[in-house]
């Protein structure tokens, strides 16, 4: 089931929503904005738009602002829904891996 | 570039959602085949009613390289026999294509996008797969079992499906899957624009590889052959050149071929 952020009116009424769906893009967690056939991506990181089109401006500064005020609670939406790509902690990271040694497969493999 | 829509349909029965189309409208005998002749390249044709496919005949052949046809009413079985030897593709309005609701339907097709929303589908559960009708009528075929259950163990329920929100999504059941979530997997094309689109891009290997790997929903360590930390290191650009056993390994368990991973 998607989860729905319900918005504020008169926007809810003239036809806007704001959802997670239940399979999203693999782009950086986000919230998708729509108005009739538009759509908007917001990051669930930043809380920035997505994308360069169409542009974020067109979207009511009081749904943005919404969207930003309920973000703690979407982040947790998202994490459950997309354990796999969360908003914070994109995986928990094995030990070693920010660092620059190589890994002892790699290197066997590069010894071959 | 669009392809020029055609209305199949007489003045009087144009209604407001039509007239947003901007269509050519053809009526006639006459006009059918002068724009049977304008397009040989291909168009998508819209007819609200099943009644006027008689006007292509005696004229110049519709049969040319790309036109497809939305038709609005259901279609008898001898009509949709005659309209496969002229279009390319057809999308008839019968009970197992679930579309649109007509005013969103039009709306969608009247959009510059309207290759990246879809208006229709069908699910055939026989064979597993569902098919996709974009605003341009181009189809995707989609297996069913592509669409993995949410991490909230929501499951796509094919027996319950429609089109909604738009064309942005599709709805199995409870579950409710982005457009753009399949585009970006299944059309290449897509893909590439949707990656222009974006605002900060990660142009890396490795970040390619991520949003791969997320597409498929699976974790670091699941690459048997590969550590769960090489996957990461790659990921986040500590390996420049991967591998080629080690590329091979990732692209097997990406269901892709080597060198379409940098493509996502």
């Amino acid at each position: 089931m998607p989860h729905e952020l319900p918005l504020p009116e008169p926007w809810a009424s003239k036809g806007w929503k704001a959802k997670i769906f239940d399979l999203e893009g693999p782009e950086e967690p986000h919230l998708t904005v729509r108005f009739r056939a538009l759509k908007w991506r917001i990051s669930l990181r930043s809380g920035a738009f997505l994308d360069r089109e169409p542009p974020g401006r067109d979207v009511p500064p009081a749904v943005v602002s919404h969207v930003h005020d309920n973000l703690p609670a979407l982040v947790i939406a998202w994490d459950q829904m997309f354990p796999k790509n969360r908003v914070l902690s994109p995986e928990p990271e094995p030990e070693g891996v920010a660092g620059k040694s190589r890994t002892k497969e790699s290197k066997k493999r590069r010894q071959k | 570039m669009n392809d020029p829509v055609i209305l199949l349909a007489h003045r009087q029965d144009i209604d407001a959602p039509l007239r947003g189309l901007h269509a050519t409208v053809v009526g006639t005998r006459d006009a059918v085949h002068v724009a049977c002749s304008k397009h040989r390249h291909g168009a998508v044709w819209i007819a609200p009613r099943a009644n006027l496919f008689g006007l292509f005949l005696g004229g110049p052949s519709v049969r040319t390289k790309d036109q497809r046809l939305l038709v609005l009413e259901g279609l008898r079985e001898q009509q949709y026999a005659f309209l496969r030897t002229m279009f390319r593709v057809i999308v008839p309005m019968d009970q197992e294509v679930r579309r649109l609701p007509r005013e969103e339907l039009l709306e969608v097709v009247a959009m510059p996008n309207r290759d990246e929303l879809f208006i229709a589908g069908a699910v055939d559960v026989g064979d597993g797969v569902v098919t996709l009708y974009r605003g341009n009528l181009e189809p995707l075929v989609v297996p069913l079992d592509w669409f993995k259950a949410s991490g909230t163990g929501v499951r796509p329920d094919p027996a319950d499906f429609e089109v909604t929100d738009f064309g942005h999504a599709v709805r199995f059941g409870d579950y409710e899957a982005s457009t753009h979530a399949i585009l970006y997997a299944h059309d290449p094309k897509y893909r590439t624009r949707a990656k222009a689109r974006l605002l900060e891009q990660d142009k890396s290997f490795g970040g390619a590889l991520r949003r791969l790997r997320i597409l498929k929903r699976l974790s670091l360590s699941e690459f048997p052959g590969v550590t769960e930390k090489e996957v990461a290191r790659i990921e986040k650009g500590a390996v420049k050149k991967p591998h080629a056993d080690t590329m091979a390994i990732l692209a097997k368990r990406l269901g892709v071929k080597p060198e379409e991973i940098s493509t996502y």
